[in-house]
């Protein structure tokens, strides 16, 4: 019995403790990152938003990949120059964002308790396109947090969340629940490997080695065609699920007298001058940005404000145009 | 060992083989042996898969191309 004891249960106590200390250890030293990764989860961002509370009133930047930056280093992008001016913000934007995305980060900062000096936000035209990605659709790691946080009559605008009721969904999230490690794996890849794990970062370093990257880049260059379609130019009205939720994050701002500023996104004209250079186009602008200002938001109206050369494609912006970026948005915060 | 015909001769043990039932067995198990070393060995490895394991997590596919 003592040696089974022994051979057994020791080596497992002895894991079990390890692991207990290395969760310790995550929980109060896991690293904070300029911005959420592409591939953030639902307990880092927790973790984020939770920290958040001790440095109250401070700026929170909610969006999309324009603000998130898109093809550049964290410290490339807008939020990260603003703050190396300065202008201490958190940069709550990620790939796929959209005003329903925005709403529900919003509604999660609420809920958790976090009231921020002034919201930075960036409202772009092609997310109210209804084949947009995120026209309808949470981030999965947003979603689990605020998906629960929403009226009923706004949930069920969005298309149905993934069945969490299978056994792997329970048996992840029940282990997720006790083991941080566990729950934290994607954010903890990406910041040893700075892709989804090692296996991804290993083949871009092949690829950017033996010259593949670069051909694949050069093969898929930013031309007009690719664009078709990524504009809806159909009138907007309150039945247009972005429009709503548009909506529904100024009456939050509102009632809460949190002070906004939203950014009309730089979009390259030139590239989608077929698509958008029209009145529908410019009516749905006014729409949006007349939405804004009857709800007490400031704008920016960036929509024209950069030229071909500031953009990686249809709306993404060079490092130099990020900073350029940076510098306009902290005159607007200046006054804000 | 391998004779001229690529048949393993019976009985007979090559350098790889020595290596890993004999030398490294002999090194790791002894020391596997020790219960706190087994249980960081555990401990190592079950780190060393949530860290360096394949992501299957679902991504939000960022799709504008």
């Amino acid at each position: 019995m003592a040696s089974l004891v022994r051979a057994f249960f020791v080596p497992l106590l002895v894991c079990i403790v390890a692991l207990g200390v290395t969760d310790a250890f995550v929980r109060v030293a896991f690293p904070t990152t300029e911005r959420l990764s592409d591939n953030f989860s639902s307990a880092y961002l927790q973790m984020v938003v939770d920290r958040m509370r001790d440095e109250p009133r401070q700026a929170v930047v909610l969006g999309d990949s324009v603000l998130w930056g898109y093809r550049l280093r964290a410290v490339e992008s807008a939020p990260a120059v603003l703050a190396r001016e300065g202008i201490a913000n958190v940069n709550l934007s990620y790939e796929g964002g959209s005003p329903a995305n925005t709403y529900a980060m919003l509604r999660y900062l609420l809920a958790r308790g976090v009231r921020p000096g002034i919201v930075v936000f960036n409202v772009n035209q092609k997310t109210f396109n209804a084949a947009d990605s995120a026209y309808a659709t949470l981030h999965p790691s947003v979603s689990v947090l605020a998906r629960p946080l929403l009226a009923s009559s706004d949930a069920a605008l969005l298309a149905p969340a993934k069945s969490g009721n299978t056994f792997d969904a329970r048996l992840d999230r029940g282990v997720a629940s006790i083991w941080r490690l566990y729950a934290i794996r994607t954010d903890v890849r990406e910041l040893f490997f700075g892709d989804v794990d090692a296996a991804h970062a290993l083949h871009d370093v092949l690829e950017t080695a033996s010259g593949a990257k670069a051909r694949s880049d050069a093969a898929h260059a930013p031309t007009p065609d690719k664009f078709e379609g990524t504009y809806d130019l159909a009138p907007l009205d309150d039945a247009n699920v972005s429009v709503h939720y548009l909506s529904r994050t100024i009456e939050t701002l509102r009632a809460y007298h949190i002070p906004a500023l939203a950014i009309l996104t730089p979009t390259n004209h030139t590239l989608l001058h077929d698509y958008i250079d029209n009145r529908q186009y410019e009516r749905n602008l006014a729409f949006v940005r007349a939405r804004l200002e009857r709800g007490g938001v400031r704008v920016v109206d960036l929509d024209r404000a950069f030229g071909d050369r500031d953009f990686l494609d249809n709306d993404h912006l060079t490092a130099a145009a990020n900073r350029r970026l940076a510098r306009d948005l902290a005159k607007e915060l200046a006054h804000a | 060992m391998i004779d001229a015909e690529h048949n393993v001769v019976p009985g007979s043990r090559d350098v790889a083989d020595v290596l890993i039932t004999d030398l490294v067995f002999r090194l790791l198990g002894r020391r596997l042996e020790r219960p706190l070393v087994l249980g960081i060995v555990i401990f190592a490895f079950v780190v060393a898969m949530i860290v360096f394991g394949p992501s299957s997590e679902s991504r939000f596919i960022y799709t504008d191309f």
